[in-house]
């Protein structure tokens, strides 16, 4: 069992969460309002009038065999879009 | 320059309700307002000077003065977002500058509502088809900025362009689609249901000043956290930001003088002219050119260039249209 944690701007958010469905992922966990500092300064939720918003955290579980499919959906658009998207393993409690 | 003129603005509440927003975060307090209420008084805002808007452009009618100032507003979208882009491409790459150029060529409403509030203060009057104008200007900037860039990138960065999600994005953004539906909706209100519009009196005019002073107070915390990645825009980004405005508004002087709009009018124009978008557009190059840095052209439109409308810009244009253009 493999988790993926990607952080995108909630603008992307929706295309972000459609390319996982397609993509065969079982599920997704959405936390928004996510903020901090990355490679394009503060992440704020005081833009959150104009649309651009705080990032969201996207949480995956997934088998390992559906994490190629996965990760072939997600990379262009974080190349496209910037954001981080993380692997790792991860067990069942 | 009148220096009663620039007391009537500094001292007005929106404008220092503003500074306590600004100082809030220079003295590091712990003011802070919850992220839905900035965005329900935004569109609270658009949504009353639309209507104020429709009802007073159904009193007024399209004659030949309106169609050619909305005619004017929507050259100047043109004008403003080419010519910056051609300055900005000298210390710039193609994406930021076109990014740069769409946000000074699109316009803020706040910035508007706060000159309209500073006429109302004067008691200088002004015409409703000037939010027709202002809705009108939101806009092109985005399609010109994008337009740009296309033309001006190497082909290989250009992935295929869905020009649907843009078009979308540009003209049905919500502060577009609340300012042009409030618009329409007093047209037809005032035209057909005058009772309906004066029960909307109380929500949308005596609520209204206290809104917009509540609003610039976020606006001032805002502009007070981008202030301080001002070190990353640069030298000539800062210049750009502070001088293109005071530029712009004269080119609309000019045209306000060509077009002999009065007083009230004319600085609605100029006011629209050099302002700097930081709701529509952010949003729309993020979405459509997210390979420029989102720190430069919201930090240069809403660190440096509404403060500057705002405290000093509105009373200033002001001064040059009381100078030029006779009261009425």
């Amino acid at each position: 069992m493999n988790r993926l944690d990607l952080i995108v701007s909630e603008r992307e958010l929706e295309r972000l969460c459609a390319a996982l469905t397609n993509a065969g992922a079982p599920g997704y966990t959405v936390l928004r309002h996510v903020t901090g500092r990355g490679h394009g300064g503060t992440v704020s939720e005081g833009m959150e009038f104009s649309g651009v918003g705080a990032n969201a955290h996207v949480i995956v579980f997934c088998e390992a065999a559906a994490l190629g499919a996965i990760r072939d959906a997600v990379k262009p658009l974080l190349a496209y879009y910037g954001g981080v998207g993380f692997v790792s393993d991860a067990q069942l409690l | 320059m009148d220096s009663t003129l620039v007391l009537q603005n500094l001292l007005s509440p929106p404008v220092l309700f503003f500074g306590l927003g600004l100082l809030s975060v220079m003295l590091r307090s712990d003011l802070e307002i919850p992220s839905p209420l900035p965005k329900l008084f935004s569109l609270y805002l658009l949504l009353a000077i639309g209507l104020k808007g429709g009802l007073e452009l159904q009193h007024s009618g399209l004659d030949r003065l309106v169609l050619l100032t909305i005619g004017a507003a929507l050259a100047m979208a043109l004008l403003v977002p080419i010519t910056s882009f051609l300055l900005l491409r000298t210390r710039f790459d193609t994406y930021n500058a076109a990014a740069l150029a769409a946000a000074y060529g699109s316009i803020s409403a706040v910035t508007f509502i706060t000159a309209e509030t500073f006429l109302g203060s004067l008691a200088v009057p002004f015409d409703g088809f000037m939010v027709a104008a202002l809705a009108l200007m939101e806009s092109p900037a985005i399609i010109i900025g994008l337009l740009l860039v296309r033309l001006t990138a190497p082909r290989g960065d250009n992935p295929e362009l869905n020009w649907g999600s843009l078009l979308h994005e540009a003209f049905l953004n919500s502060s577009v689609l609340v300012l042009v539906g409030s618009l329409l909706i007093g047209v037809l209100s005032a035209a057909y249901s005058p009772a309906g519009m004066a029960k909307m009196s109380p929500f949308t005019d005596q609520l209204f000043y206290g809104a917009l002073s509540f609003f610039l107070l976020d606006m001032g915390i805002v502009a007070g956290q981008r202030l301080r990645e001002l070190r990353a825009t640069g030298g000539f980004l800062i210049a750009f930001a502070l001088l293109s405005p005071p530029v712009h508004a004269a080119v609309g002087l000019l045209v306000s003088l060509l077009l002999h709009l009065p007083q009230g009018d004319a600085l609605l124009f100029m006011v629209l002219c050099a302002s700097a978008s930081y709701i529509a557009v952010p949003a729309a190059m993020r979405m459509t050119v997210p390979q420029a840095n989102p720190s430069l052209y919201i930090t240069s439109s809403l660190g440096l260039t509404f403060p500057f409308n705002i405290v000093v810009g509105i009373p200033l244009y002001m001064a040059a249209v009381q100078r030029l253009i006779p009261a009425a």
